[in-house]
C-alpha cells in the first residue's frame, strides 16, 4: 500500500522511529565515546565557539566581525494619514458635509546594539537602544450642539417650544408678586400659584431689558448653521481641528558587570503641544484650553545574581509630567453655563499649570529552596503634585430657566432667556493666591511563596503589608470641613479645620495600614499536563489619589460664591452690576472661612477603596494547535471613590420633599442640611462611598501558528452592578444601596476575534510559486485583523424636569405598570417604548431604577484590518509597507437614543429615538526600513 | 493500526559546498518516520523535480548525535528548577553516542560545557546556572544554528539545537514591543497591531536561518497570554518549523517535564538525510522522497527552494 503524505500535513503527522536505523543500508554505526565523528564534531564546536566569541578565550568581537555597525539593528518609519484616504465620517456626512480634514504624520527611528567604539571599546558588555518618534497632526472633531436661534438672541422667544413642540412661555421676573389667593395647604399648581408673574408680551423680551454685558458676550457666540432638530434643537454643527505636535525619545542602556551584576537605565522624554478642537473660533469657546506638555521618566534597574538560586532586583524610578495651559497670561473669558441643552461659553481651568512627579524605589529578592520559591518585595513610592489650578478666575455664572419661569410650574422659562436678562442662578469666582504642593506616599513589604505541593499542584501565596499616607501640602496649606468640629461663629457642626493648626495633622487624617492576601493554585487534574485548572483570590486596597487642582485649600484660597436665596424669585447675581470685588484678606484661617460656599470636603473617616477578586478557569490543549480556556471571574469593591453626583454628606433627606415649594427658599433648605452653613460640598471624586460587583464568564479559543494562521477568539458574558455610575448621578444620596443597578458601562456580551495570516504565496508556499521579480511581488504578505462586537450599555432614563426644590440633584423616571418598554424591531425611529416611563410628579422620587435592567443601547461592532508586505533587500534588511484600515467596512454604529422622558402634558417627541450614527473607515499607510 | 508515515518538514535549506559529484552539492534535511515496526530499516530514495538524486548518506536514530542545548532562563525560579530537573533527567537517559553541549543565551551565546559523553560537568553546569538577565533567544538563535550548521558540514553526525527558554517578549534588550513614546498622542493607530515588530524579526530570522541545515527545537516554559507574547510564541513555532524542528509552549509546571521529554524523543528519533543536489537547478524545486517500510512504501513530496550558501 502506498501512502502519499502531503508535505504540509506531514508537519503534524510526523512521528518518530526509535529502533530501526541500525538496519538502514547506508546508515553509520554508532560510534564509541572516543570515535572519530563525535570527536571531530566536538573539536569543531570548540573552534567555532572560540571564533564566535562564545568562550572566555575568544578574541575581541570587533576582530571577528567587520565592524560595530553590523551589530546594530533598528528601523526608520513613517506612518501617514490623510482624509483623502478615509471615508467621510458618518456623523459628518449626516450633517451634509463632504470633508473632514485630517493631516497626520508619525515618523521615527529605532536603533539598538552593543556600544562599540573603534580602538576604545572593543568588546562591550554595554548595550543601547534609542528610539525617536515625532507626530504632526491636525484632525477634525465633529460635534452637534444646540445654540439660540437668531430670534432668541434678540429676545424673541415667540417660536421657542418645549420638547413636545408647545410654546415655551417666558415670564418676566420683574412682575413677580405674591398670590393673595395662594392656599399653602395645596400643592403649587397653575390653579394655586404661590407667586404671580406675567409672561413677556408676545413671549419677547424687550430690547431695553437685555443685559449689556450679555450682548458683549453674544457677539462671540456663533449662529445656527444646521437644523437637525427636533424643533430648534441640534442646530449647530462643528467639525474643528484638534492639533497634536509631539516629539519623544526613549533611551535604554544596559551593562553587565561580570556574571552577577546587571545595570539598566531607561529614560523616556516627550514634549509637545495639544490644541483642542474649538467649538467656535474665539476666546468665548467652551472647549478645554490648549496645553503645552512635557513628560520625563527615568528608571535605573540593578539585578544582582547572588547564586544560581537567589536573585535580587532593585530599581529606582522618577517620573515627571507637566501640563501648562497656553496663553495663561491672557485674561480669560468668564464661564457662562446655560443649564439645559444650550452650548455654554468660556472654559474652565483656563490658565492652569500642573506638575506631577513620582519617585519609586523597589527591591525584590527571589530564591529557590526545595519545593519553595520564596520572594520578598519592598516598595517605596512618593508622589508630588504641584498645582496652580483656578477653575474660574473670571467667574462662573450659571443660568437656569427658574428666574424666567412661572414659579413652581415646570415647562416654563428658558435658561437663555435668563442669560439675556443677566440673571444668574449661581456664580462663583476662584481667588487663588499661590500654587499648592501636595505630597503623599506608599510603602509596602510583600513576602510570598510559590510552593510545588506536587508535580501537578502549585500553590502561590502573597501577603502585602502596605501603608498609605494621606495627602499633605508642603506649607500645610490644606483645609477641610470637619463634621466633628463646631463652628463657634454660628454653632453649626462642620467647621473648617486647617492642617497643622490646633492639633490637626498635616494630612488631616491618619495613614492607612493594610494587610492584603492573595492566593492562587494551578492544578493539573488527574495528572493530565494538557489540562490546567487555575483558581485565585485576592484582596487589595486602593490609594486615594491626588488629582490636579487645589481642592481642599479653602482659607488659603477662596471661592467667591453667589447663591440665589430662591432661584425662582431672585437671581444670585445680576451681570449688569458685575462681580463685586473680593475683599476678605487671605489667608482666612477661621472656622467660617468657607461658609456660604460649596465647601471642599475631605473624608476624614480613614476609609479607602477595598477590592476583592476571585477567578476559576480551566485550560485545555486541543488537537490542531488549539488551546481552549473557560472560566469565571468575580470582582467587587467597597468604598469606591465617587463624586458629587453619587454622594453628598450634606444632602437633604428625600423624605423632606414633602415641604414642597418651600424648599426653593435657600435659607429654609439650608436648615434641613447637616451642615447648614454650606449650600453644597465639593467631594472632587474622592469620597469613599461606592460599591460594585461584577460576575463574568468567558471562553477563549486560541489557535497557535500553523500553516501561517493564528487566531484568538474571546467571548465574555458579564453582569456588573454598582451604586454610583451613570451620566446623571444618584437620586437617593442617603441610602446608596437604593441606587443599586446595572453599571452604566456594562456591556453584557463581548466578542473579539483577532488573527494573523501569512499568505501562502511564493516559492516555498503552495500558491503562486513564482520566481524572480514576481516572487518579490507575491511573497512576504501578511494580513492581520481584529473584529469586535459588543452589546450596548444599559440605558439611564431621565425625566425632563426636576421640580424638587433643589433637594435632589438627580431624579429617576417612574415606571408605568403593565407597559412593555421594548419595541418589536428596535431601530433609529423607535429604540424603546417611552410610554413605559413617566415624569414623576413634583416633589416626589422616581420609582424606576438608575439604569434599566433590560434596556440596552445600540451595540458596537467594528473590524480593523492590516495588510503588511515585506521586501527583503539583503543583508537582513527589509522594506516594509503597511496599510491599515480601521472600521474597514465603514460600518456606522448608532448613537444612543434620547432618554429624556417628558411629562404627560409635554412628552419629549424624541424620546426613544436615535439621532445619527458615528464612525467611518480610516486608512493609515506606513513605510518602514528595517536594518 | 498505526500506519507509517514519512515526515519531512518544509525546510528551506542550502546548497552546501560541492562534493565529489561534479555539479552537485550536499544538502542535509531532517526526517522522521512514523511507525511502530519498520523492518528491515528503510533505504531512502530521492528525486528533485522528477529526476532521481543520490541520497549520499542517511543517519538514523541510533547514529552519533550532537545536541546543543541553549539555556535562556531569566524568570520564575520554580519553572527554571522544573526545567533543569527535567533536562538532567533526559540527558541522563541519552545513549553514550549522544554528546551534549551546553550554552547560555544572555548577552550573546556563551559556552557552559563542551559536547562530550561525560554528563557530570554538563549536569553541574545546568545546576549552577542562574536565571537572571534578559532573554536572548531572538538574538542568539542564528548564531546557535550557524554553530550547529558548521558542525553538520564538518562531521557525519546528527546535530540539533534545543532552546530551553522562559523569556517574555517584554524583557528583551532590543525593542520588539514598540512602546508608546508620546503619551499625548491620542490618535496613534500604529500600535493597533503591535505584533508586527515581532513578525518582522521572525521573518528576518527565517530568511537568515534558511541556509542552515540543523533543526531548531524550542521548549518555552512560561506561556504568555497577552497579545505580544502570543505573537512571540507563534514566532518561535514558525522559526522551529522553518528549520524542520519543533516548539513546545508549556502552560503549567506539570507540562515542563513532558515537553522537554517529548523534545528529546523527537531529537533522538530524527534521521539526517544527505542529498546530492545539482547546483545548477532552478531554486524553486519539488523534492520527492520514498522509503520502504515493512510492506509499505512511504512517499512524501513537497516544494521548497534553495538559498545559496556562501563559502
Amino acid at each position: 500500500m502506498k501512502t502519499l503524505v502531503n508535505a504540509f500535513l506531514s508537519l503534524v503527522l510526523a512521528l518518530s522511529l526509535t529502533d530501526l536505523s541500525a538496519r538502514a543500508l547506508d546508515e553509520r554505526k554508532p560510534s564509541s565515546q572516543q570515535s572519530g565523528p563525535l570527536s571531530r564534531a566536538a573539536e569543531e564546536f570548540k573552534v567555532l565557539t572560540r571564533e564566535g566569541g562564545m568562550r572566555p578565550d575568544s578574541p575581541p568581537i570587533t576582530q571577528v566581525h567587520h565592524g560595530p555597525k553590523l551589530l546594530w539593528h533598528g528601523r526608520v518609519y513613517e506612518n501617514f494619514r490623510n482624509d483623502f484616504l478615509d471615508a467621510v465620517p458618518h456623523e459628518v456626512n449626516q450633517n451634509g458635509e463632504s470633508k473632514s480634514p485630517l493631516r497626520r504624520n508619525q515618523f521615527g527611528f529605532n536603533v539598538a546594539g552593543p556600544v562599540l567604539i573603534p580602538h576604545v571599546i572593543k568588546d562591550s558588555n554595554t548595550f543601547f537602544m534609542l528610539s525617536y518618534e515625532g507626530v504632526r497632526e491636525r484632525i477634525s472633531r465633529a460635534s452637534l450642539h444646540t445654540i439660540p436661534t437668531m430670534a432668541e438672541r434678540s429676545g424673541d422667544f415667540s417660536q421657542t417650544v418645549d420638547q413636545a413642540g408647545n410654546l415655551l412661555p417666558i415670564y418676566d421676573p420683574a412682575t413677580t408678586a405674591p398670590n393673595p389667593a395662594y392656599n399653602p395647604s395645596l400643592p403649587v399648581s397653575t390653579s394655586n400659584l404661590q407667586y404671580l408673574r406675567s409672561p413677556f408680551p408676545g413671549n419677547r423680551i424687550p430690547a431695553v431689558r437685555l443685559a449689556p454685558a450679555v450682548q458683549q458676550a453674544l457677539s462671540l457666540y456663533p449662529l445656527p448653521n444646521t437644523d437637525i432638530g427636533p424643533f430648534f434643537q441640534n442646530n449647530y454643527f462643528v467639525n474643528a481641528p484638534e492639533t497634536d505636535t509631539a516629539d519623544g525619545i526613549i533611551v535604554k542602556i544596559d551593562h553587565q558587570f561580570g556574571d552577577r551584576h546587571r545595570l539598566t537605565s531607561l529614560t523616556t522624554i516627550s514634549s509637545g503641544f495639544l490644541g483642542t478642537a474649538k467649538y467656535f473660533p474665539n476666546i468665548g469657546s467652551p472647549n478645554a484650553p490648549d496645553h503645552n506638555f512635557s513628560t520625563r521618566r527615568t528608571e535605573l534597574d540593578y539585578i544582582f545574581t547572588a547564586s544560581s538560586k537567589t536573585v535580587n532586583s532593585a530599581s529606582v524610578s522618577m517620573a515627571s509630567n507637566v501640563v501648562r495651559a497656553v496663553n495663561s497670561a491672557q485674561s480669560p473669558f468668564p464661564n457662562y453655563q446655560l443649564i439645559g441643552n444650550y452650548l455654554s461659553m468660556g472654559t474652565a481651568y483656563p490658565n492652569s499649570s500642573n506638575a506631577r512627579n513620582t519617585f519609586e524605589i523597589r527591591d525584590a529578592v527571589s530564591s529557590r529552596a526545595g519545593k519553595h520559591s520564596p520572594r520578598l518585595t519592598f516598595q517605596l513610592d512618593r508622589y508630588q503634585v504641584n498645582s496652580f489650578n483656578p477653575a474660574y478666575p473670571s467667574g462662573e455664572f450659571q443660568f437656569s430657566p427658574d428666574i424666567t419661569s412661572l414659579p413652581g410650574i415646570t415647562d416654563t422659562g428658558d435658561p437663555f432667556a435668563s442669560f439675556l436678562l443677566g440673571l444668574s442662578q449661581f456664580a462663583e469666582r476662584n481667588i487663588t493666591t499661590a500654587p499648592s504642593y501636595f505630597r503623599d506616599s506608599y510603602q509596602s513589604i510583600a513576602p510570598g511563596d510559590k510552593y510545588a505541593i506536587s508535580k501537578d499542584l502549585t500553590l502561590s501565596v502573597t501577603l502585602n503589608l502596605s501603608r498609605r499616607t494621606p495627602r499633605v501640602e508642603k506649607y500645610d496649606r490644606q483645609s477641610t470641613v470637619d463634621p466633628s468640629v463646631v463652628d463657634p461663629s454660628n454653632g453649626f457642626p462642620g467647621g473648617l479645620v486647617f492642617a497643622g493648626i490646633q492639633g490637626i495633622p498635616a494630612g488631616l487624617r491618619p495613614a492607612n495600614i493594610d494587610l492584603d492576601p492573595s492566593i492562587g493554585i494551578a492544578w493539573n487534574p488527574l495528572g493530565d499536563a494538557k489540562t490546567v485548572l487555575r483558581a485565585s483570590f485576592s484582596r487589595s486596597h486602593g490609594q486615594i489619589p491626588i488629582y490636579d487642582g487645589q481642592w481642599g485649600t479653602q482659607g488659603f484660597n477662596a471661592q467667591q460664591t453667589f447663591i440665589s436665596p430662591n432661584t425662582q424669585l431672585t437671581p444670585a447675581l445680576d451681570l449688569t452690576a458685575g462681580l463685586p470685588a473680593f475683599t476678605t484678606p487671605l489667608p482666612d484661617l477661621t472656622s467660617s472661612a468657607a461658609d456660604n460656599t460649596v465647601a471642599d470636603f475631605v473624608d476624614l473617616s480613614g476609609r479607602e477603596p477595598v477590592y476583592l477578586s476571585a477567578s476559576l478557569s480551566v485550560e485545555r490543549e486541543m488537537p490542531f494547535s488549539m488551546l481552549i480556556s473557560v472560566g469565571t471571574n468575580y470582582a467587587s469593591g467597597q468604598d469606591i471613590l465617587v463624586g458629587d453626583g453619587a454622594a453628598n454628606p450634606n444632602a437633604v433627606s428625600p423624605g423632606l420633599l414633602s415641604y414642597g415649594d418651600a424648599l426653593y427658599n435657600q435659607a429654609f433648605r439650608d436648615t434641613l442640611q447637616p451642615f447648614p452653613q454650606y449650600p453644597g460640598l465639593e467631594l472632587y471624586g474622592l469620597y469613599p462611598a461606592g460599591s460594585y460587583q461584577r460576575n463574568s464568564g468567558f471562553v477563549r479559543v486560541e489557535k497557535q501558528a500553523s500553516f501561517g494562521l493564528s487566531f484568538i477568539a474571546y467571548y465574555e458574558l458579564s453582569k456588573q452592578l454598582d451604586d454610583y455610575s451613570g451620566p446623571y448621578g444618584n437620586q437617593d444620596l442617603f441610602n446608596l444601596r437604593n441606587n443599586w443597578a446595572l453599571t452604566s458601562y456594562n456591556t453584557p456580551q463581548y466578542l473579539q476575534l483577532s488573527y494573523i495570516y501569512e499568505l501562502p504565496f511564493g516559492p516555498d508556499h503552495p500558491l503562486l510559486q513564482f520566481q524572480g521579480w514576481r516572487e518579490r511581488l507575491v511573497s512576504g504578505w501578511t494580513i492581520s485583523g481584529t473584529a469586535y462586537w459588543n452589546d450596548g450599555t444599559p440605558l439611564a432614563l431621565h425625566p425632563e424636569y426636576n421640580n424638587t426644590g433643589g433637594v435632589l440633584s438627580t431624579l429617576y423616571v417612574n415606571v408605568v405598570p403593565g407597559v412593555d418598554p421594548h419595541v418589536a424591531n428596535p431601530g433609529p425611529s423607535s429604540w424603546f417604548n417611552p410610554a413605559a416611563f413617566s415624569q414623576p410628579a413634583d416633589f416626589t422620587l422616581g420609582n424606576g431604577p438608575r439604569t434599566e435592567p433590560d434596556l440596552l443601547g445600540p451595540g458596537f461592532n467594528t473590524m480593523d484590518l492590516s495588510v503588511n508586505k515585506r521586501f527583503p533587500v539583503g543583508g537582513g534588511r527589509a522594506i516594509e509597507f503597511n496599510a491599515t484600515g480601521f472600521d474597514i467596512l465603514n460600518h456606522a454604529n448608532w448613537n444612543s437614543p434620547d432618554t429624556n422622558i417628558g411629562p404627560e402634558s409635554a412628552p419629549n417627541v424624541d424620546a426613544g429615538k436615535i439621532i445619527g450614527s458615528h464612525g467611518g473607515r480610516v486608512i493609515q499607510l506606513g513605510l518602514k526600513f528595517n536594518f | 493500526m498505526l500506519r507509517p508515515h514519512l515526515a519531512i518538514p518544509v525546510v528551506l535549506f542550502a546548497l552546501a559546498s560541492s562534493n565529489i559529484y561534479a555539479q552537485t552539492s550536499n544538502v542535509s534535511v531532517p526526517a522522521w518516520i512514523e511507525t511502530n515496526n519498520c523492518a528491515p530499516a528503510p533505504q531512502f530514495d530521492a528525486s528533485v523535480n522528477g529526476k532521481p538524486v543520490p541520497v549520499t548518506a542517511q543517519l538514523g536514530p541510533a547514529s552519533d548525535q550532537v545536541i546543543l542545548i541553549v539555556l535562556d532562563l531569566t524568570s520564575d525560579p520554580m519553572l527554571v528548577e522544573a526545567a533543569k530537573q527535567a533536562l538532567i533527567a533526559e540527558i541522563s537517559k541519552l545513549p553514550a553516542n549522544a554528546w551534549v553541549g551546553l550554552l547560555r543565551a544572555q548577552d550573546g551565546l556563551h559556552v557552559l560545557a563542551d559536547p562530550s559523553a561525560d554528563r557530570r560537568p554538563l549536569i553541574e553546569a545546568i545546576k549552577s546556572l542562574s536565571n537572571s538577565g534578559e532573554p536572548g533567544l531572538l538574538e542568539t538563535v542564528q548564531g546557535s544554528l550557524s554553530l550547529a550548521d558548521g558542525i553538520t558540514r564538518k562531521s557525519p553526525v546528527r546535530v540539533s539545537v534545543l532552546y530551553i527558554t522562559d523569556g517574555s517578549i517584554y524583557s528583551y534588550r532590543e525593542d520588539y514591543t514598540n512602546p508608546v513614546i508620546n503619551q499625548s498622542d491620542p490618535h496613534d493607530l500604529s500600535r493597533t497591531f503591535p505584533e508586527m515588530l515581532i513578525k518582522d524579526k521572525i521573518s528576518k530570522l527565517v530568511e537568515d536561518i534558511s541556509s542552515l541545515q540543523a533543526p531548531l527545537f524550542v521548549v518555552h516554559l512560561n506561556y504568555g497570554r497577552d497579545r505580544l507574547n502570543e505573537a512571540y510564541q507563534n514566532g518561535l513555532e514558525t522559526l522551529a518549523d522553518a528549520t524542520g524542528g519543533r516548539s513546545e509552549i508549556c502552560h503549567s509546571i506539570a507540562e515542563i517535564p513532558e515537553g522537554i521529554a517529548a523534545m528529546f524523543a523527537r531529537i533522538s528519533s530524527a534521521w539526517r538525510l544527505t542529498l546530492a543536489v545539482p547546483t545548477k537547478i532552478h531554486s524553486n524545486i519539488q523534492i520527492h522522497l520514498s522509503a520502504q517500510c515493512s510492506d509499505e512504501e512511504l512517499r512524501i513530496s513537497w516544494r521548497t527552494h534553495f538559498h545559496p550558501k556562501e563559502g
